[in-house]
């Protein structure tokens, strides 16, 4: 036994190791928090740098590839994270669907490969899978243990085999989820709120940038593409133009083929149906060229690479499409393109409650011929085009050397057409319109005419005012036929008086008609050639009156509040929108010849002319039917109580000398029109 | 060098020894001993450390710091397991000095300097390992390497083929672990 004192010694010295033991346990512990602290303060600090360069890098100009690897690159290295992938996603038809960006990370992972081969060798993702749930949920997901029965399918725990845990999240772009980004580790990785919080802030810059890229392309595809078809605009079909003839500067046996195509009847269906049925005649003939040219691309392709197409359908403006063929064979794929074209346009398309037929002319240039620059080839198709349109329309032409005169005679036509206004070279015709009763002429249309030299013959109508129309020349020309027939008319009212004044009537085109200030003008004209008020019509077609149907309306309401009549000229010829008739206050309806011209034989020209001539009285309408050649038809259109008529069975159109000397005729008793 | 280096060795010696044995070892260099994991401190105090624990155990300072190595290892595995379970086998356990643990390190030290080995494989078969370092612990080092093959039920033949402590520029050790033999 030691002495008490030393007992009391060894007993303390035990106390003190024991407290020892206790101090230095709590200093390891103090420690390990103490590192575990500051493990963790070091992730924050890295995970706040990670949110602020992923940030800084969306704001910036970054591309999406490049924000995607640095952001990647970010978490990994931040986070205990080992693998990261991004996909994307596609849109194929209704359906959403991933694709790998090919876009990874990785820190010390010896399996990315094998994970990647896994990733990648199905081509999509596991259906059902991670990356795929995370896109139906649009939530993010943490498989915090992968080992552990997840619910996914077999092929979706075999693609994780290796990792303990997995975590994938969606990118957003707008309402969409546009991306998801997936991270693997072979560590347990608990569900961790706050790295949650900071990967969906992380997710929302990644959507800004695809948000901004997304109307970035947007907007250079808008500038390339035409809106309503979304088919190419002539931008960017030059440019696919000059790039294939650039190749075939370099490589002279592959080449290629524009064609030219024009729509025979557009101009008639957006006239009388409206623009909204024109676009969407358009839309729907786009979609059976755009079909037409699949068809030829899959014959053609043959195992050709399975990259770009070979054809370009573009818009070129108007009705006027280009397609370009190119790496063709020989010129004979352009011609069955062409009368594929054609076929496809041939059953009739269906717009509101209207059947419309359509038709194309196509001209085609092949780049065979020694060509510079893609406006040539554009030229020459377009020249063939119109060669395929003088011929009648729907039917495709080839481009030749001959026409190059052609569209130089058009180019001399339109210059000749300028120089003829200034130099005062057109003429007026006037074609009496008589009350059919009594024969009696009323009035005179005014009909333009052409004499390019004293000594040469008159050009008509249908030989220029196609060019007139087309350069805008049609304006100026429409203002001095106006002009010249109020001042014709003005003095033969003077040397004719009547109780009933005589009355002119003038064409007036479209495109005088969409002048804004086409009231005023006419007015000015009426009271500065002292035209007695009430004598003037304006005959416009029923196309004109369809194109803006509210602004029409006004026109031609404030034109009958300055005493000028209007005329719907060739009636029953277009799609007639009988709802819109009684929306204006028209005068007259000139039903056109072709119906009068019928009148004594078919069954259902009568019919028409019958429903016209009713129409007419119900909305309180006169009626002149055009066209007038035998003295049965007058006859026929009598009993309709067709109050008017013009045609040469009562006159052909005269010069002013012959219109004076008939005048002078009627004056005397009333003689009797030439038989026919 | 960082506190954990002096608390592994103090652990180390009154393990094997007893507290006396470290307390004498401080009284011998004038040291007060308090070393925190989470504190740094002077190198010579270390280099003082090993000096008296050559003298006091009658070895060399490499055989003190090589000694102090391998048993350093099995402590550093119960404070750390996650730097021994993600790697299986020394030789990739070396390899992830570099690119795991002195950055883990640095995450909660920032300023801790820690070495950067050179790591290449020898034509000749085995690992060659540059190390450059004012500290010159290259025994150390070889040290940890072999109690981390203990760890991993392997052996390892350590060579150092050039020696800071020889005059060289810098330490080359060449390292053939017992899975190179086998192949």
């Amino acid at each position: 036994m030691f002495p008490p004192d030393e007992e009391k010694l060894i007993e303390e010295v035990r106390k003190l190791k024991k407290r020892l033991a206790r101090e230095r346990a709590a200093r390891l512990e103090a420690e390990s928090i103490a590192e575990h602290g500051l493990r963790q303060l070091y992730e924050k600090k890295e995970q706040l740098q990670l949110l602020g360069a992923v940030a800084v890098a969306a704001n910036e100009s970054a591309t999406v590839d490049e924000l995607l690897q640095l952001t990647l690159n970010k978490i990994c290295a931040t986070s205990r994270w080992q693998l990261g992938h991004a996909y994307l996603v596609r849109q194929k038809g209704n359906e959403f669907h991933l694709i790998s960006s090919g876009i990874w990370s990785e820190i010390n992972c010896g399996w990315m490969e094998e994970f990647q081969l896994a990733t990648r060798v199905i081509e999509k993702p596991v259906m059902g899978g991670l990356p795929d749930r995370t896109l139906t949920m649009g939530e993010p997901i943490w498989v915090a243990d992968t080992t552990e029965d997840t619910g996914y399918p077999e092929s979706e725990m075999r693609r994780l085999e290796g990792t303990k845990s997995a975590f994938a999240i969606p990118v957003r772009a707008g309402d969409q989820v546009a991306a998801v980004l997936e991270f693997v580790s072979e560590q347990f990785i608990a569900l961790d709120e706050f790295f949650l919080q900071l990967m969906a802030q992380i997710a929302t810059q990644i959507g800004r940038l695809l948000d901004r890229k997304r109307a970035e392309s947007q907007l250079i595809h808008d500038a390339s593409h035409d809106s309503l078809t979304k088919l190419p605009n002539r931008a960017l079909f030059m440019d696919r133009l000059t790039r294939a003839l650039a190749r075939n500067k370099r490589i002279p046996h592959v080449s290629f083929a524009v064609l030219f195509i024009d729509l025979d009847r557009f101009k008639m269906v957006n006239d009388t149906l409206g623009h909204n049925a024109g676009d969407e005649l358009l839309i729907q003939v786009v979609a059976r060229i755009s079909a037409a040219l699949r068809h030829e691309e899959m014959i053609a392709r043959c195992g050709a690479d399975e990259e770009g197409n070979r054809e370009t359908l573009a818009r070129l403006g108007g009705d006027e499409f280009t397609v370009l063929l190119d790496e063709i064979r020989d010129p004979s794929q352009a011609l069955r393109v062409a009368d594929r074209i054609q076929k496809t346009l041939a059953d009739s398309f269906r717009l509101g409650g209207n059947d419309v037929s359509v038709c194309a002319s196509i001209g085609i240039a092949i780049s065979g011929t020694a060509y510079d620059t893609p406006s040539e080839i554009i030229r020459d198709a377009d020249l063939a085009m119109y060669r395929a349109k003088s011929l009648g329309g729907s039917r495709y032409v080839i481009y030749d050397e001959s026409m190059q005169a052609l569209g130089a005679s058009r180019l001399q036509m339109e210059t000749d057409l300028r120089s003829a206004l200034k130099n005062d070279e057109f003429v007026l015709h006037y074609q009496p319109i008589v009350e059919l009763k009594t024969s009696e002429i009323v009035g005179f249309e005014a009909l333009v005419r052409w004499r390019s030299r004293p000594d040469s013959e008159l050009i008509y109508p249908d030989q220029f005012i196609k060019i007139a129309e087309d350069s805008g020349l049609i304006v100026p020309i429409g203002a001095w036929v106006l002009r010249q027939a109020c001042s014709v008319m003005c003095t033969l009212q003077q040397e004719f008086p009547r109780e009933r004044p005589l009355t002119i009537n003038v064409n007036l085109s479209s495109r005088q008609f969409s002048q804004l200030d086409l009231v005023h003008q006419i007015g000015r004209v009426v009271s500065e050639t002292c035209i007695l008020p009430g004598t003037l019509g304006l005959e416009i077609t029923e196309s004109v009156t369809m194109d803006d149907t509210d602004r029409t309306a006004a026109v031609v309401a404030e034109l009958a509040s300055a005493g000028v009549h209007v005329s719907i000229d060739d009636f029953g010829t277009g799609f007639s929108s009988l709802s819109y008739l009684h929306r204006f206050p028209i005068h007259v309806l000139k039903i056109d010849r072709s119906f009068t011209g019928r009148i004594d034989f078919d069954a259902e020209s009568l019919a028409i002319v019958r429903t016209i001539a009713n129409l007419a009285r119900d909305l309180g309408m006169d009626v002149v039917a055009e066209g007038v050649e035998t003295k049965a038809q007058a006859a026929r259109l009598k009993s309709l109580d067709c109050k008017f008529g013009q045609g040469y069975f009562y006159s052909p159109p005269l010069d002013e000398t012959s219109v004076r000397r008939l005048l002078h005729s009627q004056e005397m008793p009333m003689p009797h029109p030439r038989a026919r | 060098m960082k506190g954990i280096i002096f608390n592994l060795l103090e652990e180390v010696i009154v393990s094997h020894y007893d507290e006396d044995t470290w307390e004498r070892l401080l009284l011998a260099t004038g040291l007060d001993g308090a070393y925190t994991s989470l504190g740094s401190y002077p190198d010579r105090d270390l280099d003082g450390l090993v000096s008296s624990a050559a003298l006091t155990l009658g070895l060399t300072p490499f055989e003190v710091l090589r000694w102090f190595g391998q048993q350093a290892i099995p402590r550093l595995y119960s404070r750390y397991p996650g730097f021994f379970a993600s790697q299986p086998s020394t030789r990739s356990f070396l390899l992830s000095v570099n690119s795991i643990i002195h950055p883990e390190v640095r995450k909660v030290y920032p300023g801790a300097q820690v070495p950067t080995f050179e790591f290449s494989d020898d034509p000749g078969g085995g690992l060659l390992m540059g190390y450059r370092s004012p500290r010159r612990l290259c025994a150390l080092a070889q040290g940890f390497t072999e109690g981390a093959a203990t760890h991993y039920g392997e052996t390892v033949q350590f060579e150092h083929r050039e020696c800071m402590h020889k005059g060289d520029e810098r330490c080359l050790c060449h390292i053939l672990f017992s899975s190179d033999r086998s192949h």
